[in-house]
């Protein structure tokens, strides 16, 4: 959560340095480590108009860019295999490694969510190609969660989350809120 | 110096110094003339001004440099941004507001100079700076704000836009000074608020405003067909395909000028929805590949592929309310998708955008369709009904204010009164 906090604050910084940029071009760094952000963020419309509007100059000067957007690519896709496969290709260099590590690790939860949510069975090649995990991590794993596993089908039984309602507001605040609705009816 | 430009400083800085502003605007009104046919000698009258004390004068000045036709010496033309930069960033918020329609006209043309130059990023901050300086509340809409959402489109950088179009607008700044045959609030500008916001909208895929701006463009008053109307309309149709499913239908208060022309002017479109409630991805194809050439020239295609890909969506949700259960190769062959893998890439999307309620059975290949599992009990659903309360309650209080700002318009008054001694004098003839 405290990642999560940084990361957004960090992005904004980042937004705004690129506005204020003499000739409107900023950094290498900077386009890298915003890239990587929205990747993070999910918010993939975002990342692909930053990657249109860097500057061919920049990006053959920094190859890197390359790299980041061929994650965003294969998200783009929805290719999960492609994504695990671009994420570990290269290594990345200090300006981003940390952000791409959090990138892989927020799909990987994405991919278990999804999993438990639309599946009733599925084999464990799939597993492991949306997880991006061998089958000797990714059975144990899945029976962490709780999901059997067949070994003559090699099916995993994957069991649906419910996702538990935020918490409630005070009753206080519920009950201003009442007043509020009610006094605007009978008006 | 020219005698004619030093008398110009000369009167600037008298009229500013005595806070005759009301005579300064005029002033300037007719001094742009002079201004223009002497170019060359602009740089040295603004270092005669001061940015705090005399900004309506290098308003006008800013105004015609950028005006003069193009000199050909490069030292001339290349301080132009830098000096308006300073200006707008510096420049007096309350002497500038005297003279809005000067103000605005030198931001549209900042703008397309921008745009000429290819770095419309490098206007962004400039034109949110200005845009705080003229407007007197968040939600009033100046013509600037259409600038600033088009170097937003070219930089293809929409974040700075979201924050302006995100703000429902309730005011339209007069942009009129005293000169009164001046160009008041240009409906262009209105029109090209809407158009350029709702592509702002589309570009980071939020739907249902990009439809709002859409139906605001088209739905304005209007008694002559206007292009940005007519190609808000055409993304109208489209994005209300992809939202909807098919063409909703216009408000009632939306001009003649929009069922009698832009209409027939938009015949691939409503060929293209027919198509698309057929449900048939056949036809809907046939559609795209006989008016390929109409999409392509109004920038359209990307947006009528995706309505061709929606409508596999459609039709696998159409799906669910007939079966249970269905085996995958039955998914791709009633939907017309190639093979059961597709399929299932489909459902698998869709149930991840929670579009559908589904299982996938990998054992068996088998999907099973089941009912939203949203109880409508929970807090989640109470939080929703308190927003949208609010913002009925928040509208119903714009509404009644609006309504107060009439009832006491000296105008108003005197017209429905007047009315009232004329005719039979009976009950309140204004009804909300």
């Amino acid at each position: 959560m405290v990642m999560n906090n940084n990361i957004d604050k960090l992005a904004e910084d980042l937004e705004k340095q690129e506005l204020e940029a003499p000739n409107g071009v900023a950094t290498p760094q900077l386009y890298e480590q915003l890239l990587a952000i929205y990747l993070y963020q999910n918010d993939l419309c975002n990342a692909k108009y930053l990657w249109k509007r860097i500057p061919e100059s920049v990006k053959t000067s920094a190859p890197e860019l390359k790299n980041i957007w061929a994650v965003g690519q294969c998200m783009w896709r929805r290719d999960f295999p492609g994504i695990y496969k671009a994420l570990n290709k290269v290594t990345w260099s200090d300006t981003v490694a940390d952000i791409m590590k959090e990138v892989q690790e927020s799909i990987r939860n994405r991919a278990v969510d999804l999993i438990s949510q639309a599946y009733s069975s599925i084999t464990i090649d799939t597993v492991c190609a949306m997880t991006g995990l061998t089958p000797d991590i990714c059975i144990p794993a899945c029976a962490e969660k709780g999901w059997s596993f067949e070994a003559d089908t090699n099916m995993i039984h994957p069991v649906r989350q419910v996702v538990e309602p935020a918490g409630q507001t005070s009753s206080e605040d519920q009950l201003y809120k009442l007043t509020d609705f009610v006094s605007f009816l009978e008006n | 110096m020219a005698s004619a430009l030093e008398q110009f400083v000369n009167t600037v800085r008298t009229l500013s110094s005595h806070g005759n502003f009301r005579e300064l605007c005029e002033y300037l009104s007719k001094s742009s003339e002079v201004l223009v046919k002497n170019t060359q000698h602009l740089d040295n009258v603004l270092e005669t001004l001061d940015i705090q004390q005399h900004s309506l004068g290098i308003l006008t000045v800013l105004c015609a440099k950028f005006s003069a036709p193009a000199t050909t010496g490069n030292n001339a033309q290349d301080n132009r941004f830098t000096q308006t930069q300073e200006f707008i960033l510096n420049c007096n918020g309350e002497h500038i507001r005297l003279a809005p329609d000067t103000f605005a006209e030198l931001c549209h043309l900042l703008t397309n100079y921008l745009v000429e130059q290819k770095q419309p990023l490098k206007g962004i901050c400039i034109l949110e700076k200005a845009i705080s300086k003229l407007r007197l509340f968040d939600s009033q809409l100046t013509s600037i704000h259409a600038d600033l959402c088009q170097l937003c489109v070219v930089a293809k950088c929409f974040k700075p836009a979201l924050k302006l179009i995100d703000i429902d607008i309730t005011g339209i700044c007069q942009e009129q000074s005293y000169n009164t045959n001046g160009p008041q609030f240009d409906a262009k500008y209105f029109l090209l608020y809407y158009y350029y916001g709702g592509l702002v909208y589309l570009a980071v895929r939020n739907l249902e405003r990009a439809l709002y701006f859409f139906e605001v463009a088209i739905t304005t008053p209007a008694h002559a067909v206007s292009h940005i109307m007519l190609e808000a309309y055409k993304k109208y149709i489209l994005v209300s395909l992809l939202l909807h499913g098919k063409i909703l239908l216009l408000p009632k208060y939306a001009s003649q000028v929009v069922n009698r022309f832009i209409k027939p002017l938009s015949q691939p479109y409503h060929d293209l929805a027919t198509a698309f409630t057929s449900n048939s991805s056949a036809e809907l194809n046939a559609v795209l590949t006989r008016h390929t050439e109409v999409f392509t020239r109004d920038h359209n295609l990307g947006l009528v592929k995706q309505v061709s890909s929606v409508l596999y969506k459609k039709n696998i949700q159409r799906l669910t309310k007939t079966f249970l259960t269905l085996s995958l190769s039955d998914v791709a062959s009633r939907v017309g998708l190639s093979s059961p893998s597709e399929a299932e890439s489909h459902i698998l999307q869709m149930i991840e955008t929670r579009q559908i309620f589904a299982t996938i059975n990998q054992k068996d290949g088998m999907v099973i369709f089941r009912d939203e599992p949203e109880k409508f009990s929970g807090p989640e659903v109470l939080k929703g009904l308190e927003e949208q309360l609010q913002l009925c309650m928040d509208l119903d209080k714009q509404i009644l204010s609006m309504d107060e700002e009439i009832q006491v318009n000296p105008q108003y008054v005197k017209k429905s009164t007047g009315f009232q001694e004329e005719e039979q004098p009976n009950k309140s003839t204004y009804a909300m």
